[in-house]
């Protein structure tokens, strides 16, 4: 499988050689030794430093198929370089866009992407209820809303169950953390560690789908859940609801009561939380480990790492537009 | 399939074979890289290789199923890293 590349440094990434070549500059602007990554088998990059490129390397990486996600200082997704569609298919575009303008159509995927992100986060809950933790009421709440979901009939509506959801999935987190306290979500900016980490987790997560919906042949733009075009490449944004619960919260919660990440990871500034360099490279090896896990599939009958797992979720979206197979989440079954 | 590809070629070639290399894999060590390639990428690498090659030359390709099976012990100064994180 190809493998993400993470750029904390700030340096100099160019074309050489029909290979990658980085260089990483000090803050005195002194040049390290250069390290060249091999281009066959990189994915796609993330860039977290500032870095000095051309448009000779966009060409390149380009060609490759190779994407680049940027962050700002903050941590905050800023934008992609999405290099040219490769997988052009003018029947599954026609096909995405009136599922998404038909209002019964679009809804049936809707329910289910709230459906399994329920779903997966009741998941959640119940395994840390198993080793003594104080959830029912949690558990209960959810339960009851999502048997409220087949009910709408609206997408707003939906969005707001889905809100609610959220926020008393957001009220276990100080159950199940133990030396961190959440006190509710709070973004733009997070306020304290946990939300820190959800933030930065989170835009991993969103840009996992995006680079795997780049390998299927549905566009990014037209979404179900989330309004498209309003806000980035929104189909990822609606993937990324299922996955979350599994991926991003499951990981915070291994990190943090083991441990591994502590207070001293985290700059308290004014007003805001972030995580400092060391911090976050924590938390995208984890995040790393996490994709590379695998699980036997049941259908497929063979092991399927998560990464895999959300392609193979893209690949079901688009059978159900393609009206081959009704589109069902993925529900986490242990 | 985890790889570790040493070669020995004419002073020539060295060049270009280095520069081959080092788009499939991660340098480590004067002739020696490493890294993880799927069994397509390794057929490519090789036939690549072998239009470069002269007489004489030689090229040894190390391969386990994962790189778990691997130990990797480094006496003195690590060259480079392999990691993915820069």
């Amino acid at each position: 499988m190809k493998k993400t590349f993470y750029l904390f440094n700030p340096g100099r990434l160019s074309r050489k050689d029909n290979t990658l070549k980085f260089v990483p500059v000090d803050e005195k602007g002194k040049e390290g030794p250069a390290r060249y990554l091999p281009v066959e088998t990189v994915g796609q990059l993330f860039v977290f430093g500032s870095l000095d490129t051309n448009s000779a390397l966009y060409n390149f990486l380009g060609k490759q198929q190779i994407s680049v996600h940027f962050f700002d200082y903050y941590e905050h997704y800023t934008g992609s370089f999405y290099p040219k569609e490769y997988l052009q298919a003018g029947k599954m575009l026609v096909c995405q866009t009136l599922h998404y303008a038909d209002p019964y159509k679009r809804q049936r995927i809707a329910r289910k992407l709230v459906d399994g992100a329920a779903f997966n986060m009741l998941r959640n809950l119940k395994y840390y209820q198993s080793r003594g933790k104080a959830l029912e009421q949690q558990i209960e709440g959810i339960t009851l809303l999502q048997q409220s979901i087949p009910m709408t009939d609206d997408i707003p509506m939906l969005m707001g169950i889905e809100g609610n959801i959220r926020q008393i999935y957001y009220t276990a987190f100080d159950e199940i953390l133990n030396d961190f306290s959440m006190g509710g979500r709070s973004r733009q900016p997070p306020k304290n560690e946990v939300n820190a980490l959800i933030s930065f987790g989170n835009m991993l997560c969103y840009t996992a789908c995006l680079d795997q919906i780049y390998h299927t042949q549905l566009n990014p733009t037209i979404s179900f859940l989330h309004e498209p075009g309003t806000r980035r490449f929104s189909l990822a944004l609606d993937l990324a609801e299922i996955f979350k619960p599994l991926l991003v919260d499951r990981t915070i919660f291994k990190l943090l009561n083991k441990k591994v990440l502590q207070a001293k990871d985290f700059d308290d500034q004014l007003n805001r939380v972030i995580l400092k360099e060391a911090g976050k490279k924590k938390l995208v090896e984890a995040w790393e480990e996490r994709l590379k896990e695998t699980i036997k599939h049941r259908a497929l009958k063979k092991s399927v790492s998560y990464k895999h797992l959300i392609k193979l979720e893209c690949h079901k979206v688009a059978k159900h537009v393609m009206d081959m197979q009704g589109y069902e989440p993925f529900k986490a079954w242990w | 399939m985890y790889i570790i590809l040493v070669y020995d070629v004419g002073e020539k070639r060295v060049g270009k074979m280095l520069k081959l290399c080092r788009r499939y894999l991660s340098w480590i060590q004067n002739s020696v890289l490493e890294g993880e390639l799927t069994e397509v990428q390794l057929k490519q690498l090789k036939a690549e290789a072998k239009d470069i090659m002269h007489k004489g030359d030689s090229l040894i390709i190390f391969s386990s199923r994962n790189e778990r099976w691997l130990e990797k012990e480094v006496i003195g100064e690590e060259k480079a890293s392999t990691d993915q994180f820069l």
